[in-house]
């Protein structure tokens, strides 16, 4: 047995530096926050007051509406269109495929599938300049489509879909062909719902991750109006170089959603890890 | 052109289907595998095979793209008068350093944490949901942050520790504010594969080993690491590769700076396809390939020699 000494030292250690970490990462994000409640005066004559000598919400109205260089409320909108929308289309592709993977029969579909899985170490890098010339051939430069349509392509989510539904006895399936189902109600009605939790993981990883995307969409998007916020900030960057609070308020502005989301899903967000790791560790 | 490919496929082997005579060839399945398989050929296999053709052109993104041999790869990996030799040297020296310098610290700080966090200290589940919330913010609002934290005259971070370090400009200060700032953004994700690692490690092991009067040094070494070397494994893979791809933190904090000190490879890469003078998207698919070389040999050698010690 570890003596109960020693096991209150680690326990100490531990929490001292679990501490210390908590206020580094704490740190910039309430920085964040307060700053942008800071008033721009505020800011010159007090500029270290860890608190606001005025809460101002003007940073704000300003940041979202008032630029037309960096039209952020137009951004969020932007951003918040692509994200939904690949979304969905991920969730619709990637459970069919699943379902055929996993439950039909037909020739070569190992043989794909393990194609598929191949690819995934082939890195992303190489395909960006070809790519953008196909979204140029379609027309799609500068419109939604260029950042929803590409990332339905992957392949990892089906790994992920398929691995859980492998988990769902095959004897669910042929009772209910027995009782005369056919394959899409069987998809829709019977796997569909059993498979809800995976689901979640993929819409919550596809949402943010669309939210986030940073080169691709900079380079496929050169209208301003067009822009979703994350490229987006980079423009904002530049004009308030020298302006401490609305660059922030700019920042924090495009973190919300993701932050949120995460607020109410943070389960799924961490059995999400172990179940992606633990099948492939 | 890839679609066709595609069907030709379904149909051949919707002959061989016929011909064994089992039961008629079912479509059905290709309705749920095909969305996905288009969209797999249109936006990922043909742009990849693509993208090693037009390394051997000399495109311009706009054009027709005419085949030139070896031309791009001589200029930027030979021909030592060129920039693009130059660039190359230093975006893949740039890129390398900050693999080198990241990927150990994004593999043990969160090892570190996600060891605190194992025993169980009260507040844990807000000391986890803290450490890993960055991982879901953007790159590009994660460093307007930083920047602002990090600034010389109206940065607190100076303020408070009372110095005028240019951290932003001045090496190597601009190395450890990049490193920094990638391990607080990216290290949520590592820490939760270690954390289900460790929550799986049998008490009983610790207790014998306790037993046999190993302190806890040993066992961290003897019982801890061994116990979680597949998921050691993964992670120093997945993040290796993350690294490799480095664009935005640069880009934004540092913006390659001082002279080009902290310029990655992406950075010229994107600059030569799609910047603002003449496309010179030849030069920056070549530069591509050979990043994405890079990745698969490290991955591989890592991959090998990780396995290799069971």
């Amino acid at each position: 047995m570890l003596s109960l000494t020693k096991k209150r030292i680690s326990k100490i250690v531990a929490l001292v530096f679990l501490l210390l970490m908590v206020f580094i990462w704490i740190v910039p994000v309430l920085y964040t926050m307060i700053t942008s409640f800071k008033s721009e005066a505020d800011i010159q004559t007090n500029a270290f007051t860890i608190l606001p000598i005025n809460w101002v919400i003007g940073n704000y109205q300003d940041v979202l509406f008032g630029n037309t260089s960096a039209p952020v409320a137009k951004w969020f909108m932007n951003s918040l269109i692509i994200s939904v929308s690949q979304t969905i289309l991920v969730l619709v592709i990637v459970s069919l495929a699943g379902y055929g993977y996993s439950r039909m029969k037909f020739k070569g579909r190992d043989a794909i599938f393990v194609f598929l899985m191949a690819t995934m170490m082939f890195p992303a890098v190489v395909n960006l300049i070809p790519l953008y010339k196909i979204i140029d051939t379609l027309g799609w430069v500068n419109n939604y489509l260029a950042a929803i349509v590409p990332g339905a392509a992957g392949v990892f989510n089906i790994f992920l879909i398929r691995q859980f539904m492998q988990g769902i006895p095959k004897e669910f399936d042929e009772s209910a062909r027995v009782d005369g189902a056919s394959d899409f109600q069987i998809f829709i009605k019977l796997i569909l719902p059993l498979i809800r939790p995976v689901l979640t993981v993929v819409a919550l990883f596809t949402f943010t991750a669309s939210w986030n995307d940073f080169l691709w969409p900079s380079i496929v998007f050169n209208d301003v109006e067009k822009m979703p916020i994350t490229p987006g900030l980079q423009l904002l960057q530049g004009m308030y170089a020298l302006d401490v609070a609305h660059a922030l308020t700019g920042a924090l502005v495009a973190i919300v959603p993701t932050f949120i989301l995460y607020l109410f899903t943070q389960k799924y967000f961490m059995e999400s890890l172990s179940l992606s790791s633990g099948v492939k560790g | 052109m890839i679609n066709t490919g595609v069907n030709k496929e379904l149909t051949m082997s919707a002959g061989i289907e016929k011909h064994s005579g089992k039961n008629r060839f079912n479509l059905s399945p290709y309705l749920y595998i095909g969305p996905h398989l288009i969209l797999f050929a249109i936006f990922f296999l043909f742009p990849t095979l693509y993208g090693i053709y037009i390394s051997f052109t000399n495109w311009d993104l706009i054009g027709d793209p005419e085949f030139v041999g070896f031309v791009n790869y001589k200029e930027i990996l030979v021909n030592q008068d060129s920039t693009f030799y130059d660039q190359l040297r230093t975006g893949l020296g740039n890129t390398f350093k900050f693999v080198l310098f990241t990927v150990p610290a994004c593999i043990i700080v969160p090892l570190l944490l996600a060891a605190g966090l194992n025993t169980k200290p009260k507040g844990m589940k807000f000391f986890q949901a803290l450490f890993y919330m960055p991982t879901l913010f953007s790159v590009s609002a994660v460093m307007i942050i930083f920047s602002m934290l990090y600034s010389v005259s109206f940065g607190p971070f100076n303020h408070y520790l009372n110095v005028e370090t240019n951290w932003i400009a001045t090496q190597p200060y601009a190395w450890i504010t990049l490193v920094t700032v990638t391990v607080w953004w990216t290290i949520g994700a590592n820490m939760i594969i270690y954390q289900a690692a460790l929550n799986g490690i049998s008490k009983d092991l610790y207790e014998a080993a306790a037993m046999d009067g190993a302190n806890s040094v040993q066992r961290f070494f003897r019982i801890t690491l061994p116990s979680i070397r597949a998921q050691i494994l993964y992670t120093v893979v997945i993040t290796t590769i993350a690294q490799f791809n480095v664009y935005g933190q640069p880009l934004m904090l540092t913006k390659g700076g001082p002279t080009s000190s902290t310029t990655v490879l992406l950075m010229y890469i994107q600059e030569n396809a799609f910047g603002s003078g003449i496309s010179i998207a030849g030069i920056g698919a070549a530069m591509a390939v050979i990043l994405g070389l890079c990745i698969m040999a490290v991955s591989a050698i890592q991959f090998f020699f990780l396995r290799q010690r069971d």
